[in-house]
């Protein structure tokens, strides 16, 4: 992807949508054009004035108006300085408040993508994506156009100083200028590349270390520090040698510089000294020359550079822009339905439903995941899931959150197609206890109301007393404020249970949904476990995906689930009588708790 | 004794290359201090040619005196060009010699310190995380390698052209040179701090970078509770903090960068003004030549950066001392487990291994991992060990390959203590499994064949054919050539296991141990693969660890372990007898393999 944004140069579309970010900040933007405008006028004047001083105040012996032009020099060094650096902080500013804004819009847009999204991308890509592809436009965001508009007027600035001075000297300084220009742009190419190879070296470096510390104990183990030894030298070396060619290019082009402002030293002295001869220069206008040949190459190395900065930062842009184009989110209803009296009614009507988006609806034999799948849940009943590996139980949790769309069929609450729901108010009496308790770093506190500021210490405190993980949170040296990601600080697979199902109750939602773990626990857990379980059931809807002896015995409904399709549907004794694949699972599956 | 004095060594040996540079770095300085006299020189010789031309200005001599001013100046310029010329000449040398010295030491320093931590036992990656090392290795010694090159090259120019421009001066006039030099200690003390603000800063913007990526991270990977919690806008409000903090650092740091310019403008531009305002009082008096304020305006111009490069030096060895200390800890660690090469003295092993009243604590830990184990494995037979997690098997049967040293106890190969053997012949003649599987990205013969170099690919085969693993390579499309990890495909748990056994097997090890190494595979694949090693029965030495009763089943002896002790010990047989931890662990996985029968 770099290497097609290297060689098609600049797209300005893509820049243009780059720019955009600057609008809202337009007023500030001119004010950096004004700014970079004003230090790139005085830069030039500078030395127009040094002239001016030398031809009249020094070559006629006036003291008095020696030291009027030098404050009047001293003033405009100050304001340059003054200016220059106003200019410098306001462009970052103004970069960085639109790198702020693209940044939290692709987050938030990201973030507001459905499952099916991160299904098919490695969270590591996005990751990038949020962060170091759009550190990469920060440069462009800042400095890029006001620094670059900024260059180039100084160029302008200088040559027109020289002219006015005296077009015929400025004609000859300029003339070395092609020579700079060319030998400017042939060496950003060439360290443009000895650079690529060396950031391969240096990644090849980075990851034999990283892997080879990782695996230190293997690479010991099998007796292989000399032949390891042997490639990392070899990489090593290949990295060393990279380095090495772009310090040539280094070492070639300083000198190269030097030598071409050298040659416009030389012609002026030349060129300049015999006008002055014939009076059509003075030794103010010599001086002043000087000095403006080493000033014009400053601005030309400047705008080599931001073309590289613009070029590279295309690549970053695409893939931003590319994600920002792509919108997998959960279609949000138009005209949300009323969802008038939250009771947990669940209805799954004839279900339908691929991970694969571009199914067939109408295709029967197509990769279903879950085919015509109904089943009723009454309020404060609780439905239980049981089934082998793969046979879908995870995908009804999922579609009953609206993680993903159903292609077939419709899924009501309260007689409400949850399609007609906002989201937010759905999964508000939807609560969610998975097996594998995601803990985010943070406090106990927090991991318990994900930061809803609504939740006070009383309600979270009651919560944890009816659950019983007061018990263990207070034995923690903080409680609720101890840091779940401190070093040595590990919670056992109860405790993580424990502050999931308390994240539940303090959210109090009306539909409870879990997804049971399967490890095992010691049976003290297990005991205060049930008894947390009871308490959160009390009052709500649930669908639990069973692992649990006791779940699916006091479940008021029991789903077997074989390949996608309900099997066999009834209460535990009810399934147990009719001697069917429940009672094989149940005799496999549970009964070895009963005897625990 | 100072950190950086350890490269003093580095210095000697590439002196071939630094005695050349530094004298390079004074030619170029030297020629480069030459322009500003000739400058002077042909600036006022344009006055007396003026007046020359005049006096003879319709004479005959006219035209004679044109052609000499107009030689004189062709002169002068050429002059300027080919001393532009030696200065860039012998910089360019300074540059490759000094600069490439340099990557060579950072070459040796990199070797140096890859070759210790090779040679570093399992303890000392206990105590350091890995991206800690990997920033010792890369960046730690990128900031010495600056120090060892730029920061000697920068200092050695500079104080030749301080030096000589100095002289210069001096001679000229002292007057006006100690003006001109008024505003350069200034720019030496105000790039140092500015250089060192940038420095503290960035680190700090590089912190929050690091904050503000893990908080993606996080809420992406626990993306499926945000959802469900409806927690989305407060997480970007929490993100929303997070980008705005590190806006903020930003802009501190953009601060003290802003600063940068304004430096160099007011203080160069200072110091110009200087030399013209007390410059051209002195031409006033005749003291100098205007000649010499164009001389003095080049010398300024020439001066900068040098001493700029003070300010800049003093922050490199800052950072390169810090970052050699760190280097200096690796460097200075002791293995604690010395590596001994194998002799030609050192019987062959045979494989019998005895545990006597081992006892082991780790650092952090107040209960022992290992507590008063003793049992013997007859050459030739199999133990298998069984027992919660944490029990302490992992580290049972690390001491075996010595990743780890018993504290009481002893251990013994052959009847001979352990720590008596070379290192070197212990681990030759173990085949060792470890319980997270390791591979390297790079193919699945080259992994597989890590475990013996020189391997023909029959044998590669016939250890993949072993671990039950040769039909998944037919099947990829590049067979044995296969790119495992970040740049190929991505093996399934069980593939990199059965990998990781094929990679142990292909030593042909008197001593095999499988630390929970079938935990991945299905019991159709754990019984194919204990079917191969079962032919190896009797000439090697197994140990066994499995969380699976089909695994252990027909090991010579088991020993159950918890919390460090052994609580049981027998046969399969005896110990379903004993109705104890084993008969309840057979018993449950026995209702289990009917459960996937079922299915």
């Amino acid at each position: 992807m770099s290497s097609k944004a290297d060689t098609k140069g600049i797209d300005t579309r893509l820049l243009g949508r780059i720019v955009s970010y600057l609008m809202p900040y337009k007023g500030w933007v001119f004010l950096a054009f004004i700014t970079v405008m004003t230090a790139a006028y005085l830069d030039p004047l500078v030395p127009k004035l040094v002239q001016v001083t030398i031809d009249r105040e020094i070559v006629n012996r006036d003291m008095d108006g020696l030291r009027r032009m030098i404050g009047i020099l001293f003033a405009l060094l100050a304001a340059e300085g003054f200016l220059s650096f106003v200019n410098a902080y306001l462009t970052q500013w103004i970069g960085q408040q639109a790198i702020f804004d693209l940044r939290t819009k692709l987050y938030r847009h990201v973030q507001r993508q459905s499952l099916r999204f991160f299904d098919s991308r490695p969270i590591g890509q996005l990751i990038t994506r949020v962060t170091s592809d759009v550190e990469s436009l920060s440069q462009v965001l800042s400095a890029g156009v006001v620094t670059i508009l900024g260059d180039f007027f100084k160029l302008i600035f200088i040559a027109w100083f020289m002219f006015v001075l005296d077009w015929r000297l400025a004609l000859v300084t300029i003339s070395v200028m092609p020579i700079m220009i060319y030998a400017t742009f042939w060496f950003k190419r060439r360290v443009r590349d000895a650079y690529r190879d060396t950031r391969k070296q240096v990644a090849r470096l980075n990851s034999f270390l990283q892997e080879h510390v990782m695996g230190m104990r293997i690479v010991q183990l099998f007796g292989r520090e000399d032949e390891e030894m042997r490639r990392f030298t070899g990489i090593n070396d290949d990295h060393q040698q990279a380095h090495i060619r772009t310090i040539f290019y280094f070492a070639l082009f300083w000198p190269m510089v030097d030598l071409v402002a050298s040659a416009a030293l030389g012609l002026i002295i030349w060129y300049g000294g015999l006008s002055a001869m014939q009076g059509g220069v003075t030794i103010g206008v010599l001086i002043a020359f000087i000095q403006y040949a080493r000033r014009f190459f400053e601005p030309i190395r400047n705008l080599s550079d931001q073309f590289n900065t613009l070029q590279s930062a295309m690549a970053g842009a695409e893939r931003i822009f590319g994600l920002l184009d792509t919108d997998m989110s959960i279609p949000e209803t138009d005209e949300p339905a009323e969802w008038p009296r939250v009771e947990g009614r669940i209805e799954f009507e004839g279900v339908w439903f691929s991970y694969d988006p571009d199914v067939d609806p109408t295709d029967d034999t197509a990769a279903w995941i879950l085919k015509d799948v109904s089943f009723t849940v009454q309020p404060g009943h609780s439905l239980a899931i049981v089934g082998a590996t793969g046979a879908g139980k995870t995908t009804i949790i999922n579609l009953l959150l609206r993680f993903y769309d159903i292609q077939r069929g419709q899924i009501r609450v309260d007689g409400v197609d949850i399609t007609h729901l906002p989201l937010s108010v759905l999964r508000h009496h939807v609560g969610l206890v998975l097996q594998d308790v995601f803990l985010f770093s943070g406090t106990v506190r927090d991991n318990v109301t994900l930061r809803n500021g609504d939740l006070d210490d009383e309600t979270i405190r009651r919560a944890a007393d009816a659950i019983g993980a007061s018990t263990f949170i207070d034995r923690l040296s903080k409680g609720f404020d101890q840091d779940v990601r401190e070093r040595g600080m590990t919670l056992s697979h109860g405790q993580r249970q424990l502050l999931s199902f308390l994240r539940a109750l303090v959210h109090d939602p009306k539909i409870l949904v879990l997804d049971e773990a399967t490890s095992s626990v010691d049976t003290e857990t297990e005991e205060v476990i049930q008894r947390a379980l009871t308490t959160l059931m009390k009052g709500r809807t649930s669908i639990a995906i069973a692992h649990r002896l006791s779940t699916v015995q006091h479940a008021d409904q029991i789903l077997v689930m074989h390949r996608g399709q309900v099997r066999e549907r009834g209460t535990h004794q009810q399934l147990i009588a009719s001697d069917g694949l429940y009672r094989r699972l149940y005799e496999l599956q549970y009964k070895e708790q009963e005897a625990a | 004794m100072h950190p950086l004095r350890r490269l003093n060594t580095y210095y000697w040996r590439y002196r071939r290359l630094f005695i050349p540079g530094l004298l390079c770095a004074v030619a170029s300085a030297v020629f480069s201090i030459i322009v500003p006299m000739v400058v002077r020189q042909a600036i006022d010789s344009v006055p007396r040619f003026v007046a020359t031309y005049r006096a003879f200005q319709g004479t005959q001599l006219e035209s004679f005196v044109y052609a000499d001013a107009f030689a004189t100046l062709a002169v002068f310029g050429t002059i300027i060009l080919l001393l532009s010329l030696g200065s860039g000449l012998f910089s360019f040398l300074m540059r490759q010699t000094i600069v490439v010295a340099s990557r060579h030491i950072e070459f040796d320093l990199r070797n140096q310190l890859y070759g210790k931590l090779q040679a570093l036992s399992h303890d000392f990656y206990l105590k350091h995380a890995t991206g800690d090392l990997i920033t010792r290795s890369t960046s730690d010694i990128e900031h010495v390698r600056r120090y060892i090159g730029p920061a000697i090259m920068y200092t050695t120019r500079a104080l030749v052209v301080i030096l000589t421009a100095l002289s210069v001066m001096f001679w000229i006039s002292p007057k006006l040179t100690w003006y001109t030099l008024i505003p350069m200690p200034f720019l030496a003390v105000s790039v140092f701090f500015v250089a060192r603000m940038v420095h503290v800063r960035s680190d700090e913007l590089q912190q929050q970078y690091s904050s503000l990526t893990s908080r993606v991270q996080e809420a992406l990977s626990g993306i499926r509770v945000l959802k469900a919690y409806v927690r989305e806008e407060s997480e970007a409000v929490a993100f929303d903090a997070e980008s705005s903090d590190y806006r903020a650092r930003s802009l501190k740091l953009a601060m003290v960068e802003a600063a940068w310019r304004p430096v160099f403008v007011t203080l160069v531009g200072a110091s110009t003004l200087i030399v013209v305002w007390v410059g051209g009082s002195l031409t006033m008096t005749g003291e100098i030549t205007i000649g010499n304020i164009a001389e003095y305006i080049i010398y300024v111009a020439l001066m900068t950066w040098p001493v700029a490069a003070v300010g800049f030096v003093i922050t490199m060895i800052q950072r390169a001392s810090a970052s050699m200390i760190r280097l200096n800890e690796v460097f200075d660690a002791q293995p604690s487990i010395p590596f001994e090469p194998h002799t030609e003295y050192t019987p062959a092993i045979e494989g019998r291994i005895t545990f006597r009243n081992a006892c082991f604590r780790h650092a952090d830990r107040e209960e022992k991992a290992l507590d008063d184990i003793s049992f013997d494995v007859p050459a030739g037979s199999t133990l298998a060990i069984v027992g919660r997690t944490g029990s302490g098997k992992t580290t049972l049967v690390e001491m075996i390959p010595r990743l780890l040293d018993v504290q009481e106890g002893v251990v013994e190969i052959d009847g001979k203590d352990i720590r008596e053997w070379p290192l070197e012949t212990v681990r030759t003649a173990i085949g060792y499994v470890p319980q997270d599987v390791f591979l390297f990205s790079d193919t699945v013969a080259a992994n597989i064949a890590f475990g013996q170099m020189e391997a023909a690919v029959a044998e590669v085969e016939e250890a993949a054919r072993e671990a039950d693993l040769l039909e998944n390579i037919v099947d990829f499309r590049e067979g044995f050539e296969t790119m495992v990890g970040e740049r190929g495909i991505t093996l399934s748990g069980g593939q990199k296991q059965r990998t990781s056994i094929a990679r142990a097997l292909i030593r042909r090890p008197r001593i095999l141990i499988l630390d929970d190494a079938l935990s991945a595979v299905d019991v159709n694949t754990e019984r194919t693969i204990l079917g191969h090693l079962r032919s190896h029965f009797g000439q090697r030495t197994v140990i066994i660890v499995s969380h699976r009763v089909s695994a252990v089943q027909d090991a010579d002896q088991i020993i159950v372990l918890d919390e460090g002790r052994i609580i049981e010990r027998g046969t399969h047989a005896e110990l379903v007898e004993r109705k104890g931890f084993y008969a309840a662990l057979h018993h449950k996985q026995q209702l289990e393999q009917e459960v996937e029968a079922f299915h």
